[in-house]
């Protein structure tokens, strides 16, 4: 016997497409303007404040890992969340390319500045 | 051979290090599509790689002994290779905890690593101390001002190192990609690269040049003495089992 019911009507099979998923465009902008975002924030913020002021603390936490902090915090949020996942990706990947290019790049600015 | 171009110019050792992030992306993209691999998941895990990878090459080579402040470490104390990989292990560990992805993604990430490593370690060769000093007529020799920005004799043949960590990371990721889909278990690729890199970098350090900790050899050195045993014995069960003949599935 078959399991086959062609007399049957059927309603019509469910077609489960892949989840639709944000534009890769929204991990290259997000590494992109992330690491944008962080440069601005600590080489604006040494040339406005000098560059020892960042050694100051604040709530017991050492004021130069605050905005790191705070960006990790809300990248690894947004890239948990399934909707916006690619954003939060290229931010983490953003916040990786600003450590690692920081230590060459913003240490060859302060040299131009304090110069 | 020609000594360092690029003495200490950050900007140029950055410049390899972004284009080996980019590289590796890259990469990982490829090996995810030839793979057939299109859960969203595995993007968060790559993002959590490069940053904690970056965050780990930094913090964890913080010395308290040194009595310097992790801000000041932060922004000039030593950073690692070695500590990057701990850093990006751990950082994925976390994102398969919060996505909940559970399938192994060190075949995935294995060969990105070394691909960022060959074109990283090419910032280093033009920028960095080059090693010890060599008896060879293949060494690096540093003018007197190349020497004293980073620290080296002058006028005296110093071991390549980055050159010889080049062509390991070339070798390895030539063997990943013919083998990549041959090992006996998902995961594998990642287990044999670290395990090779491990024993391979423990070897490179005596000609390296970095500090010395205790008994002539290094902080990688000892580092890598204490993972050596836990990764050999992994490696092992690797070649405990036979090679597949063709690609299986499709977990990374």
């Amino acid at each position: 016997m078959s399991d086959d019911t062609p007399d049957i009507p059927t309603s019509p099979p469910h077609r489960e497409g892949p989840a639709p998923s944000p534009k890769s465009g929204s991990m290259s902008m997000g590494a992109f303007f992330g690491a944008l975002a962080l440069y601005a924030i600590y080489v604006l913020g040494t040339m406005a404040r000098g560059p020892y002021a960042w050694s100051a603390t604040f709530l017991s936490i050492p004021a130069p890992f605050i905005p790191i902090a705070l960006y990790l915090v809300v990248a690894i949020a947004l890239a948990v969340f399934p909707r916006t996942s690619r954003l939060g990706t290229g931010l983490l990947i953003g916040l990786g390319a600003f450590l690692l290019l920081g230590g060459g790049l913003c240490v060859t600015f302060l040299a131009q500045v304090r110069g | 051979m020609i000594g360092l171009p690029f003495a200490g110019n950050g900007l140029v050792h950055a410049g390899f290090v972004g284009l080996g992030i980019l590289a590796a992306l890259l990469f990982y993209a490829y090996e995810k599509r030839r793979r057939g691999l299109s859960d969203p998941r595995l993007w968060p895990i790559a993002g959590f790689a490069v940053a904690f990878g970056a965050i780990g090459s930094r913090v964890l080579t913080w010395d308290i002994s040194r009595q310097v402040s992790l801000a000041d470490w932060w922004g000039n104390g030593d950073r690692s290779i070695l500590a990057g990989l701990v850093g990006a292990w751990l950082g994925v560990l976390l994102a398969k905890r919060l996505t909940g992805y559970r399938h192994p993604t060190g075949d995935l990430l294995a060969p990105a690593v070394a691909l960022a490593l060959i074109i990283g370690r090419i910032g280093c060769l033009l920028t960095e101390l080059p090693g010890t000093p060599t008896g060879g007529s293949w060494g690096v020799i540093l003018t007197p001002e190349q020497a004293a920005l980073t620290g080296a004799q002058a006028g005296v043949g110093l071991h390549p190192s980055f050159a010889y960590e080049i062509v390991f990371h070339v070798a390895a990721f030539a063997l990943m990609w013919r083998y990549r889909d041959r090992l006996p278990h998902p995961g594998d690729l990642f287990i044999c690269f670290v395990g090779a890199y491990a024993l391979f970098r423990f070897v490179v350090e005596f000609v390296r040049g970095n500090e010395v900790l205790w008994l002539g050899m290094s902080r990688p050195q000892w580092f890598l003495l204490a993972v050596l045993p836990l990764l050999v014995w992994r490696v092992r069960r690797v070649f405990g089992s036979p090679l597949r003949r063709e690609m299986e599935g499709t977990a990374a």
